[in-house]
């Protein structure tokens, strides 16, 4: 059925990643082949995850992954909500060691669990995690009841208070329903980077397949020190930090 | 002796008064939640910081005290105490009733209330919430055979039964509820599996004062008799799980000092939390507990309806101010992030909350909500013995 | 009971045919542009395409959120970039859902709401990646 359904547009815009080969057969119907990743599901042979170097981290940098976030996902416009009402996917923490009054500064978002409370919860499997490993809502089934929001230890979740409109093609979001850091799935799915890496010029954010023996992300935590925040929740995050 | 079940009149100005009234409270809830969902929920207090506010806070307290409501049912047919056996039916009737405000109140919070149906198909059976959807229709199923079962002659048999199984069913729905908050490993608040008994005892106490107010509203509206000897057995009853909830409160609270971890939370409730502290002190445990206890217990009050009246008033005052600070102030204070740092910058500190007059009406209209389906009820249907008088319903009376 | 039900969806099955003869002013840029030079997009016939198009969407939305299949078919992104109309006068885009918009008039005769667009965008996207 969906075959012969295609998308005129979609020779316009075939992106690097696809290959399209778009023949007209007299003149009626257009068929077209794509030979790409992201035709077939995602599995669960790779986790997605992310490392955080705070001591190679500036603060400068960090505010640079926020905006970059923003302009990528369109939240923080938001003209009605005040103080704790506004969304934050992710948000620059800065934490003081009480015995030795070190600070460190680290940027905190969904911390894409293996094992997410949000989705425990979740009444209508709205809250979900792909078999890759990233934690999505599911906003075709969130009915809003924010029990998620409750249950997540970073805080990392938000709910929309107010009607949106002229959101990104990429990232549907909408009044009534909870949202949070999608680690760019619409740019993972397409081999890009999340946008918050990208936005930093240094490894001191690595992000990759934690999965695969190759992966820079892989050989990294196979060398340094790093850690889980709320490791004693027994969560197993995706998102690590170092230096902390 | 035979106890005769009859409608009440329902054609005096005061019953209309009260079903306008009541009416006008549930307009006013509609109202407001018409405009909330109009505009969404930045017009109301709730944040992501408190994401649930008084909406939940009443929807729980009406829930806990539904379940609760359905106890003065469930000791005439599971514990066969004759006394009891008149007030059945007004008891399931009140539970249902109660359960039907508390329920509209959640989903008429929930940010999108139009998908409910969503919420009726899709299910995930590792969430409590999912399963306490299941509890609640499941509980209107059961009382409602249940109240079948009292009403037909024919199936009086099966009464026991049928409030057996109610009764299971109650017990295990408050156990849900409980658990709501229970599993929530990530707050130092709630994080505790005392919540899901402590939620069951506080629902004895709330249902049991619903009870008791409406019960003396009714016979004394409609001027039929009522003796001492229930109201009397009700009040001691209604003391006993009062001092019940005091015991629960104070176990959870020591409990929860002990450990490093909730110590700031609880320090929080218990001591420097300013409004917080003040209604744990003076609303949930002076006003909530001390005071009807003292009412309900003092020598010279025995069997006085004023002060028991007003006993269970302060108990449902008390018993809001309780959820209100389990809900409310639980999510105030931060989560623990960092074990051994302090947060400079980012997250922390007390989260702001001021309840928001859309909210406050729609949780009002939740309690309206459900008197007004008692008031009606009991106009169309026989659920009040025509009297309660000694000589009836008290199966040791002497003359 | 049965009966009901049949009479029912004949009487909705009517509905989604009832725009046969309607105007096409609102078919929007790029669906007019395909028309106007004699190819078909919608090869399975425009009554398949009238009424499945919930099923496609459906379909695919699970697809894409779920396992990150990310192909163009079924994607309501391409709905939105075909139909959708410019205003003469501001050049703007009207938000498909809009009031006699390409989604709303059926929409609007058949009273069925569209949930689709109190998150997604409703109109083709902008420069921004």
């Amino acid at each position: 059925m969906s075959k012969t359904l295609n998308r005129r547009d979609f020779i316009k815009t075939s992106s690097a990643t696809t290959v399209g080969v778009a023949t007209i057969v007299s003149g009626i119907t257009l068929t077209t082949f794509a030979a790409n990743a992201n035709e077939n599901p995602v599995t669960n042979e790779k986790r997605w995850g992310m490392l955080i170097d705070t001591n190679k981290l500036t603060e400068v940098e960090i505010d640079g992954m926020v905006s970059a976030c923003q302009q990528e996902n369109g939240w923080g416009s938001e003209v009605h909500s005040t103080g704790d009402q506004k969304p934050t996917w992710v948000r620059k923490l800065k934490v003081q060691d009480k015995a030795t009054g070190k600070i460190t500064s680290l940027p905190l978002m969904c911390q894409h669990c293996e094992e997410p409370p949000c989705v425990d919860v979740c009444p209508t499997n709205a809250s979900m995690k792909r078999e890759d490993g990233i934690v999505l809502v599911d906003k075709h089934l969130c009915i809003g009841c924010r029990y998620c929001m409750m249950a997540c230890p970073y805080d990392a979740r938000s709910f929309v208070h107010e009607d949106l409109t002229d959101q990104r093609e990429h990232m549907p979001r909408g009044k009534g329903t909870v949202e949070s850091c999608t680690l760019c799935v619409h740019k993972v799915d397409n081999g890009e980077s999340p946008a918050c890496v990208a936005s930093v010029n240094s490894d001191a954010v690595i992000f990759g397949d934690l999965y695969d023996p190759k992966s820079n992300i892989n050989q990294t935590l196979k060398k340094v020190q790093s850690a889980q925040i709320r490791a004693d929740l027994d969560l197993n995050t995706g998102v690590r930090y170092s230096g902390i | 002796m035979n106890i005769r079940y009859e409608e009440i009149q329902g054609v005096s100005l005061g019953f209309y008064a009260l079903v306008a009234g009541l009416g006008v409270l549930i307009l006013a809830a509609l109202g407001a939640v018409f405009y909330m969902e109009h505009h969404g929920h930045y017009v109301t207090g709730m944040s992501n910081r408190i994401v649930w506010g008084v909406p939940h806070v009443f929807a729980l307290f009406l829930i806990v005290a539904a379940s609760g409501a359905l106890n003065v049912a469930s000791i005439a047919s599971v514990f066969h105490k004759k006394m009891y056996k008149p007030l059945s039916r007004l008891s399931g009737l009140l539970a249902l009733a109660l359960l039907a405000g508390g329920l509209m109140v959640l989903v008429l919070d929930l940010g999108r209330p139009d998908r409910l149906i969503v919420a009726m198909t899709e299910y995930n059976f590792k969430s409590i919430f999912a399963w306490n959807i299941i509890l609640y229709n499941g509980f209107f199923v059961i009382v409602a055979v249940y109240l079948w079962m009292m009403f037909e002659r024919r199936m009086n048999k099966f009464t026991s039964k049928a409030g057996l199984a109610a009764f299971s069913w109650r017990l295990i729905l408050t156990t849900g509820t409980g658990s709501i908050f229970g599993f929530l490993v990530a707050r130092q608040a709630y994080d505790a599996v005392i919540m899901a008994p402590m939620f069951i005892i506080m629902s004895f106490a709330f249902g049991l004062a619903f009870f008791i107010l409406i019960l003396m509203a009714s016979y004394k509206w409609t001027e039929r008799p009522l003796g001492d000897a229930v109201v009397n057995r009700l009040g001691s009853l209604l003391g006993i799980f009062v001092a019940a909830v005091m015991y629960f409160v104070a176990v959870k609270h020591l409990g929860n000092l002990y450990l490093a971890e909730n110590a700031g939370v609880e320090n929080f409730i218990l001591f420097d939390g300013g409004i917080y502290t003040q209604l744990f002190w003076y609303g949930q445990i002076i006003l909530g507990g001390l005071i009807p206890m003292a009412l309900i217990y003092h020598p010279a009050l025995r069997g006085n309806r004023s002060t028991l009246g007003l006993a269970s008033i302060f108990i449902l005052i008390g018993g809001v101010i309780q959820l209100y600070i389990i809900i409310v102030g639980g999510q105030a204070y931060p989560m623990e992030m960092f074990p051994g740092k302090e947060i400079l910058e980012g997250y922390g500190g007390i989260a702001a909350y001021t309840p928001s007059l859309p909210e406050m009406m729609l949780g009002v209209g939740g309690i309206a909500v459900a008197l007004i389906a008692v008031t009606l009820l009991v106009k169309f249907l026989p659920f009040l013995p025509e009297s309660l008088a000694d000589e009836i319903a008290d199966p040791h009376h002497k003359s | 009971m049965y009966r009901l039900v049949a009479i029912l969806m004949v009487l909705l099955m009517g509905n989604v045919f009832a725009d046969k003869h309607a105007d096409h002013s609102n078919l929007g840029e790029e669906a007019s542009s395909i028309k106007a030079s004699g190819k078909i997009f919608h090869t399975d016939g425009l009554d398949v395409i009238r009424k499945m198009h919930p099923d496609f969407l459906n379909h695919k939305r699970d697809k894409t959120l779920r396992e990150g299949v990310r192909t163009k078919e079924g994607s309501l992104k391409g709905c939105v970039n075909c139909h959708a109309i410019k205003d003469k006068k501001t050049n703007q885009y009207h938000p498909v859902n809009d009031k006699d918009q390409f989604c709303s008039t059926c929409h609007q005769q058949v009273s069925v709401s569209v949930d689709c667009f109190s998150c997604h965008r409703t109109t083709p996207r902008k420069g921004t990646k």
